[in-house]
Formats: structure tokens, sequence, C-alpha cells
């Protein structure tokens, strides 16, 4: 297509031409210049937008945030409390479990079973804790012992007919005096065997429930030795001292004062302390005599 | 344009201030998830631990029963309790195989009227061979101290160390103790114009008199005895208040041989039927 303003190659129109060349570089610059401006501005535009959007985006996410973290400190208090209650309760449980085991220093401990409760009897020496025993009673009518590991020498039988069905409590308490009692004649017999073993003259004589023991020794009364025989014997079985004791001297022929007083002395012992204390009560004297008779 | 620029700055200042603040807080997504996460533990622990607190509750419940079980059976109301343990065991002792327990523990309860508060000490000491326990020191408090039968022997007690002991006893002198009152209150219901407790219910002595008969007075006194080994033993013993003019008239001597007569009474008749008859001399 020819352009609109045709122009003519004579004289005249040439500065015209120059003219409007000029005219249109000019022209085109201009629009270079503001196409150019143009772009730059829908770029700053744009631009502008961009960022107002991310803002934008950044606000929302950031209240988000913020609520969030509101909410999820509200939930921990609740979490607290319950916890707090299972403590306590945690501590009340091994609080009555303590106590349930503290019971076997009382002497009577138990443990309910399915059908009636096993009681646990301790026993002792005055502060020597010794073996335990135990009694499996089952609840019914009439009351009757499933099992047990009391000894076949203790009357066991004997005290659950006259006690059992009428009275629980004096049954367990009486069956606890023989057993205690047991435990502290077999404690000293083996103390006696064990400690005193170089006052002993041969071998300790005794029967499974201890309440009979027969046994001789020897006692240093300075330059003197004497040779004693004791025979002791328990007929209450729920007391650890004898009921009857023999002291005899073994020598030949009439006892001089001195053996005499220590026999007679012996016996008293014997009646009020337990074996293994007179025994040490007689080591004792001969460091005395020794030192008096040297 | 100027502006735009302007506009441009201050959101990019904008922007960075936020892009601040957001790094500071959780981020959303993990947020979310973690969230759902401890929500679910949450719901899974709660109605753990629920099951926990009822299981606890039923178990505690059981327990309790057991202990009030065993109050009961034994008489004894133990309270309170709790236990030191302090190891002794020396470096010398780990080699030979031997190993030393120093237990401290403190009970307190009670057995009907009396209450008692204990501090002792158990040594524990296990060889290869063999073990033993033995009890190295007891503290015995006591309520009522007004008692002069228990005092003494709880003193005994101490310095034996005889903790089952101490129980043992406790247990029969609560029983027989009991046992006075109760009989010595049957006979003041039975008759109240001429039995007389001077001391109260808890009295040890109980008087008979009768009004038609001034003067003349009959005391029973009953002693609970713990002996030497620990023995309870009932020991009753009758005093006799007489006019004077009544005991110059008394040839035969009745009243002179009735504290001794009395003890003869006792063992053939017992002592309920042997105070019936005494109160019948004066009814």
């Amino acid at each position: 297509m020819e352009p609109a303003n045709s122009f003519r190659l004579d004289g005249e129109s040439k500065g015209g031409v120059l003219a409007y060349l000029e005219r249109l570089e000019a022209q085109v610059k201009k629009s270079e210049v503001l196409r150019r401006a143009q772009i730059k501005e829908s770029a700053l535009r744009t631009k502008i937008r961009e960022l107002r959007h991310r803002r934008d985006q950044l606000r929302a996410e950031v209240k988000l945030r913020q609520v969030r973290v509101k909410t999820s400190t509200n939930v921990e208090p609740d979490r607290t409390v319950e916890v707090s209650e299972q403590e306590v309760l945690k501590r009340q449980r091994e609080n009555v479990i303590a106590i349930l085991q503290a019971y076997r220093f009382t002497g009577l401990s138990g443990k309910l079973t399915s059908r009636g409760v096993c009681v646990c009897i301790s026993t002792a020496f005055e502060g020597t804790l010794l073996d335990s025993y135990f009694v499996d009673l089952v609840i019914q009518k009439p009351l009757w012992i499933h099992h047990h590991s009391v000894p076949a020498f203790i009357p066991l039988e004997r005290i659950a007919a006259q006690l059992l069905q009428t009275d629980i409590q004096r049954f367990l308490f009486t069956l606890s005096e023989y057993l205690n009692a047991y435990s502290g004649r077999k404690y000293q017999a083996d103390r006696l065997q064990s400690d005193f073993a170089a006052s002993l003259a041969g071998p300790l004589q005794r029967n499974a429930l201890c309440n009979l023991l027969s046994f001789t020794y020897k006692e240093k009364a300075g330059a003197q030795s004497m040779l004693f025989c004791a025979r002791l014997l328990y007929k209450d079985l729920t007391r650890t001292l004898p009921t009857d004791v023999t002291v005899t001297c073994q020598g030949m022929g009439a006892l001089s004062t001195l053996q005499a007083e220590y026999r007679a002395s012996h016996e008293t012992l014997f009646y009020t302390k337990p074996i293994h204390q007179v025994f040490a009560s007689f080591s004792q004297g001969e460091k005395l005599d020794s030192r008096v008779w040297s | 344009m100027e502006a735009g620029w302007a506009e441009v700055r201050a959101l990019e200042a904008e922007i960075a201030e936020l892009q601040r603040t957001c790094a500071k807080l959780p981020a959303p997504l993990e947020n979310m998830s973690r969230n759902r996460k401890s929500f679910h533990e949450l719901l899974q622990s709660d109605s753990e631990e629920q099951e926990s607190s009822k299981d606890l509750k039923s178990q505690l419940e059981h327990l309790k029963g057991e202990l009030s079980f065993l109050s009961s059976l034994t008489g004894f109301n133990v309270g309170n309790y709790s236990k030191k343990t302090k190891d002794l065991t020396s470096a010398e002792m780990i080699e030979k195989g031997i190993k030393k327990v120093m237990q401290r523990h403190r009970l307190s309860g009670n057995c009907c009227m009396v209450t008692f508060q204990l501090e002792f000490q158990i040594l524990e000491i296990e060889t290869k061979e063999n073990s033993s326990s033995i009890i190295t020191d007891l503290n015995i408090i006591m309520e009522p101290t007004d008692y002069s039968e228990l005092s003494e022997f709880v003193s005994r007690v101490e310095e034996r160390r005889d903790l089952l002991m101490f129980f043992r006893s406790l247990h029969f002198f609560v029983e027989w103790y009991e046992h006075r009152k109760n009989t010595f209150k049957h006979f003041k219901d039975k008759y109240p114009s001429t039995v007389h407790l001077s001391e109260g219910p808890s009295s040890h002595c109980m008087e008979i008199r009768s009004a038609s008969q001034p003067g003349f007075e009959l005391m029973v006194v009953w002693r609970i005895q713990i002996n030497e080994e620990g023995k309870v033993l009932p020991k009753l013993d009758l005093l006799t208040k007489v006019p004077h003019q009544a005991l110059q008239l008394d040839k035969r001597r009745v009243i002179e041989t009735a504290p001794l007569n009395f003890r003869t009474l006792l063992g053939t008749l017992g002592i309920e039927a042997a105070l019936e008859s005494l109160i019948n001399c004066f009814v």
C-alpha cells in the first residue's frame, strides 16, 4: 500500500521529505519513550499489585498463626488436672499397700484370697525376727483350714477345735503364742549350739518341739573345772522359759561347797534367763573369777 | 510514578515486617498437623487416663476393703506407716558377698482404746549362707499414759526390742480390759443399788455395799498384770471394810479369811460366778 502521505520527488518536497523523516523519527522516538514509559508503569502497577497481594497473604498468615497459638494454649490446663488426679490416686494406693505390708510387724498379717484369707504369723525372739508361718482359711460355715505351714508338733487341731468357729481373733493370737514360743525355744537351742559349742561337753539333746533339752557343760572356777548336767523341760508350750530345771554336778562323791553353790545358782539362772544369755553370763563370770583367783 | 514507587517501597517494608512476625510464630502447616496429632493423642490418653483413674479407684477400694478386714481380724488398726532404707554395704562387704541394710520404720495406730506410735530400726544382714533381721532400736509412745501396768511393760519391751511381743501382749491386755469393763457393767446393771463403780465404767475396782447394812463394804480389786515374759494375767483381790464391833463379833474370823477364801472361790467358780456370789451376800 502506498503511504498516505506520498512524497513528490521534486525539488520542492525535498526539504519536506527530510523534515518529514525527521518528523517521523521524532514521532517514533516519542512513541518509544511513551511505550517504554507505559511498559514501566504497567510493570510498576503489576509489582504493586503483586506486593499488595503478598502483603495481604502474609497478614492473613500471621493472623492465622496467632489464633492457633491462642487456642493451643487453652488445651493444656485440662490435661494437667487429669494427671494430678491420677497421681493422687497412685500415691494413695501405694500408701495402703505399704500399711498392709507393715502389718507383719504386729505379728499378724494377711492377704484376701478368693475363698477367704491367708494369714501370716510372724515370730521373733526378743529383737531377732525369725520364721513366719501361714494359715490359709476358707471363710464358710463352718470355717476350715485349707492348708498351712504350721509344724506337726504344734497342737493346731486342738486350738482350732477350741477356738476357730467361735473366735477367729483368739484362735490366731493363741496360735501366735504357741508359734512364737516354739520359735524362741528353738532359737535359744540353736544359739547354744552355735555360740557356746566350746562350753558343751557333748551333743545337745533336743526334741522337735524344743521343749525338752538335755546337755552337759563345763564351767571353770579358778583352777577347778566342773562338769554339769542340765535338763530343761518346758511344760507350758506358750512360754520360752522352762517350767522344770534340773542341774546336777558330775563328779565323784559329795559336792564341794563351791560346786553346790554353782549348781544352785545355775538352776536359778536357767529358770529366769534364756539359755544363751545364761552361758554368756558364765563366760563373764569366768573372767571375773580368773581375776579373783589369780 | 513517584507515588507508585513510594508505595512499592512501603509495601516491601511491610512485607519484610510480616515475614519476621510470621517466622516467630509456629508454622501453620506443622502446627495443624501437630495439633491434630496431639488432639488424637489427647483422645487416646484421655481414655487411657480415664481408664487408669477408674482402674485406680477400684483398686484402691479393694485394697481399703482388705485393710479394713485385716484391721477387724487382728484388732489392730494401723493408720500410718512410713519406711526409710539406708544401704550400709561397704565395698569390702560386696566382695565377700555380704549385704547390710538399715531400715527405719514409723508406725502408728490403735487397738481399741489404746493408741500407739512406734519407731524402730531393723538391721538386715544377708550373707551367702543365711540372712538375719534384727531390731536394733525400739521406741514406743502409748496413750493413755495412766495405765501403770502398761507403762512398766512398755519400758521392758523397749529394752528387749521385742516388737512382736508388744503387740501380742497388747492384744491380750486389751481383751482382758474389755472383759473387766463388761463384767463390771453387767453387775452394775443387774444390781444397781448394791454395786458401785467409783472410778466409772473403766474402773479397776468394784464396790459392793448395801443400804440396809451401812458400814459393811466389800471391794473387789481387779488388776491386769503383764509379767516378765509378756503373759497377761488377771489378778483379783478382795478388800473388806467392816465396823469394829462386827469384827469383834466375828468369832470364826470369816472377815479375816475372806480375801484368801475369795481366791479359792475364784479358782473354783471363775470370775463371774465368784463375784455374783459375793454380791448375793449383800442383796
